[in-house]
């Protein structure tokens, strides 16, 4: 047992207390016998708990907090206010009894150490700007014992992918005896040894290899294994944005209790995992929006009941990410921003130029968010609407965000915070493609689909593919990434993998899909402009970038038609190069630029001779050769090379100024397998034969 | 000779020595400038080295599609991500071939160069440099005679200077 008697209990107090607190809110929205009864298992759970270490003031707020639900257990009706009011009291002394367990972080102190940049943050920007209501604590950004559960799985799993590895090194040194045993059979080298010695080599180099594919599959695996541990690690620096939920829900239950209206919280979108530090200066922010959302926003009883709502009012923060942004957003169902007001403060308060023209509602939201202007008719306890957005405008600076407004009168209002993500956990689908590694997130993966060779070509070359009766736009992932340069050799995609971003799809093809993984999605660099289809960059393994596509880019860029040209690219690559025989300069180059954009890979010469030389120095799909040529011309090397068994097989195409039937004939009669004509050149012809002769 | 001088003596020589460590070559003295022979392109420079952070060779750079053709793509150095530019595309000649050699630029934001050969470290007299008078603008600021010819020297704050420009960066995104 360690020295720290309270260890376990400070863990387990920090996750009860933190269940108590949203269960306390949620049974003031919805009472029930269900709720009632896990309130109490989670007080008494605590109860039992605290008294075991001794805490008898926590066991006795638990036992309290007890005794006010117990007369609810079989009711659906809500509690009284006051009893509402004891239990978020109780609620409250709990949860600050048990923060004050929290160890000074003393060297050496044995404790789990909570992961990094968890300290309020948020305290100061609320204190300083509202000293009418007291400094917020930030909220309790903390991994879930879910994801560290998740971490010690990976790297258990990852330690038994060190198993094969150890007994790989058992396998290696048996077959270091057996090859020194043989280097001894082969020095006595006695009679019939040979053979002996042979058959053992053979064994041996057999083994050898059936060890190395072992170690190198045991070495993929580790190290794919290695690559999901650094991301669950990365993503236990990042917290839900759940996690602000229960804060900014106290925040609104006690403004409505404050002004004696009712008005329930719906938080959205809580899954979304962020780095603690913009959550927690968020969620400062927040707590003074929703606090404005229920002051300013929310009408009393009467006026709703006037205006035909229900006595309740609705306050909603939703979050979300888009792209490389998150956006909180609350909306309440109030009586909107009132613009006459704003007018009259924005003039009262010499901010609009006497004689200019009346500004519309848009301008004076601008106005309001700007600042220094309060609707709020007398400074009630909860804050004006000013100081509230100056705060968010405040975090917005900060993070490098924006703030907008938008109202609607009689209906509500909605103040939209959206904050570039510095760092964003996503679960990645690792795609390749002409020898790069990107990753999509998951979440905008509808499907994969493997495609065939011909579909391939088909949809690379249309930039459409057909799937589940709808036709979607498509885009080669290498074309994206090489983005108008050359493209590297390699096949046609194998695989399109649908992506659905902003209500449109888009299917993306790769070569091949090579697994899922977690990872941390960074921003990319200032001084690194990048096209909208990257949304970021991750670090694999060896700290080397790996691009994180954006699924809002890939489906606007299709959406735009671009790519679709560089798409046709990697469809139309052919295994075997192209020979080009030509003494004309600029026809080689011409030729070469038709060919290599059509995907081809080309080799040059400038002579028939030094063509038959590169002939039968490497294995060619097809030789496109000029007739006119000093030396050995077109017909002599088609001619030639047709005798040639090596050669015989390989499509040759003339290309020719003359045109007369005669040359034509002639061509043929030598054995090519096409005749195109420069005069007339027509660049779809001459890559229409090659497509017909070159197999793919 | 008391045992204080020995010992203050001692200590001086101790903090002299740790100092030759802890100084940077390129403070050696003022009389000579510490120089990287190197070639961007097909064209041969100089670089300052005290204007450079650090010199790394085969840096693997994940090309990033974009619309600044000089970027090559991005690099990870300690555990951040660099923004690396070739330099002989930012200078106006360059290459299909992929550079190898990669030369972090100090300030913010991180930035790193590329340049396709080294031929050597050298020092100089500071008097051999040929400073232009005036501006002459874009990123060579002077000439230095070496064997084999005489160099341009890239100054690299003005590089980094034509890379904000390049990107509509400016000092106040800095501030902020």
């Amino acid at each position: 047992m360690s020295g720290d008697p309270l260890r376990y209990f400070r863990i387990e107090a920090r996750e009860l207390v933190d269940q108590i607190s949203a269960g306390v809110l949620d049974l003031d929205q919805q009472p029930g016998p269900d709720l009632v009864a896990r309130l109490l298992r989670f007080a008494h759970t605590l109860k039992g708990a605290a008294r075991v270490v001794k805490q008898q003031e926590i066991a006795d707020r638990a036992h309290e907090f007890e005794e006010v639900l117990i007369p609810h257990r079989t009711e659906d009706a809500p509690l009284a206010t006051d009893q509402m009011r004891e239990l978020l009291r109780l609620n409250d002394e709990i949860e600050a009894r048990v923060a004050a367990l929290e160890p000074a972080p003393a060297p050496g102190a044995d404790v789990p150490a909570p992961p990094p940049a968890t300290g309020p943050v948020a305290g100061p920007v609320a204190g300083q700007l509202e000293p009418g209501v007291p400094p917020e604590t930030a909220p309790p950004p903390r991994a879930a014992t879910a994801d560290v559960d998740d971490l010690l799985d990976a790297i258990g799993e990852a330690h038994a992918r060190f198993g094969p590895l150890r007994t790989g090194a058992h396998a290696l040194d048996r077959l270091h005896r057996t090859a020194e045993n043989l280097a001894d059979q082969l020095r006595s080298a006695r009679a019939g040894g040979a053979d002996t010695a042979r058959l053992g080599a053979l064994r041996l180099a057999a083994d050898l290899s059936a060890l190395g594919r072992r170690l190198t599959d045991s070495v993929e695996q580790v190290e794919r294994e290695l690559d999901e541990i650094r991301g669950r690690a990365e993503r236990l620096r990042l917290v839900a944005a759940s996690t602000v939920f229960t804060a900014l829900h106290r925040a609104v239950r006690d403004a409505a209790d404050g002004q004696g209206k009712r008005v329930r919280f719906e938080g959205r979108g809580g899954d979304l995992r962020l780095d603690p530090h913009v959550l927690a200066l968020v969620n400062g922010a927040f707590l003074h929006v929703v606090r404005n959302a229920v002051a300013h926003g929310i009408e009393p009883a009467a006026d709703r009941a006037a205006a035909g709502k229900p006595a309740e009012g609705t306050v909603v923060v939703e979050v979300e990410r888009r792209g490389r942004f998150a956006a909180f957003r609350c909306t309440d169902d109030g009586r909107g921003f009132d613009v006459a007001a704003i007018r009259r403060a924005a003039r009262a308060r010499g901010r609009l130029a006497p004689g200019a023209p009346e500004p519309d509602e848009r301008a004076l939201l601008d106005l309001l968010l700007r600042g220094g202007i309060s609707t709020s008719a007398g400074v009630t306890e909860v804050s004006g609407r000013g100081i509230g957005l100056d705060v968010a405008r405040d975090v917005a600076d900060q993070l490098d965000g924006a703030v907008t407004l938008g109202s609607e009168a009689g209906r509500g209002a909605t103040v939209e915070l959206v904050v570039p993500l510095a760092l964003l956990s996503v679960q990645g689908l690792v795609l390749e493609a002409a020898g790069t590694v990107a990753t999509v997130p998951l979440d905008a993966v509808r499907t994969c689909v493997r495609l065939l060779p011909d579909q391939a070509a088909t949809a690379a070359a249309t930039g459409r593919m057909a799937h589940e009766g709808r036709a979607l736009p498509f885009l080669s992932l290498a074309g994206v990434l090489y983005a108008g340069a050359a493209v590297p050799d390699s096949g046609p995609p194998g695989v399109a993998v649908v992506l659905a971003a902003d209500g449109e799809a888009v299917a993306v093809g790769v070569d091949r899909l090579a697994g899922t993984s977690t990872l941390v999605v960074r921003p990319l660099p200032k001084l690194a402009p990048a096209a909208p289809v990257i949304g970021g960059v991750a670090m694999d393994l060896d700290g080397n970038p790996r691009l994180v596509l954006d699924a809002q880019g890939l489906v606007a860029a299709a959406r735009n038609g671009r790519h679709v040209q560089a798409g046709a690219v990697p469809a139309a690559v052919e295994r075997l190069p192209i020979l080009i025989i030509d003494d004309s300069l600029t026809t080689r180059m011409l030729e070469r630029s038709i060919l290599e954009s059509a995907g081809y890979q080309v080799d040059l010469a400038a002579s028939g001779e030094e063509g038959l030389t590169k002939a039968r120095a490497r294995r060619y799909g097809l030789f496109l050769t000029d007739i006119d040529m000093p030396g050995i011309d077109g017909f002599t090397f088609v001619a030639r090379t047709r005798a040639d068994p090596a050669l015989s097989g390989v499509p040759a195409i003339l290309v020719s100024s003359r045109s007369s039937a005669e040359d034509r004939q002639r061509g043929a009669e030598v054995g090519a397998d096409a005749y195109v004509v420069k005069g007339e050149f027509d660049q779809e012809e001459l890559l229409a034969h090659i497509r017909r002769l070159v197999p793919s | 000779m008391s045992p204080d001088t020995v010992s203050i003596r001692r200590s001086d020589l101790r903090a002299d020595f740790d100092r030759s460590f802890a100084e940077p070559a390129r403070r050696y003295d003022r009389e000579h400038v510490e120089l990287l022979a190197v070639r961007a392109g097909d064209h041969p420079y100089a670089l300052r080295l005290s204007q450079a952070a650090g010199l790394f060779p085969d840096r693997p750079v994940t090309p990033l599609p974009g619309p600044a053709a000089a970027l090559l793509g991005v690099a990870g150095f300690g555990g951040g991500i660099v923004p690396v530019y070739d330099l002989a595309a930012l200078l106006g000649h360059p290459l299909p071939e992929r550079p190898r050699w990669l030369v972090l630029v100090g300030g913010a934001p991180a930035l790193a160069f590329a340049f396709h050969r080294l031929d050597g470290h050298l020092r100089v007299p500071a008097d051999t440099i040929v400073t232009e008078t005036g501006d002459a603008g874009g990123s060579l600021r002077g000439m230095v005679p070496l064997p084999g010819g005489t160099r341009a020297i890239v100054d690299l704050p003005a590089a980094r200077a034509a890379v904000h420009a390049l990107t509509g960066h400016t000092d106040a995104d800095e501030e902020r």
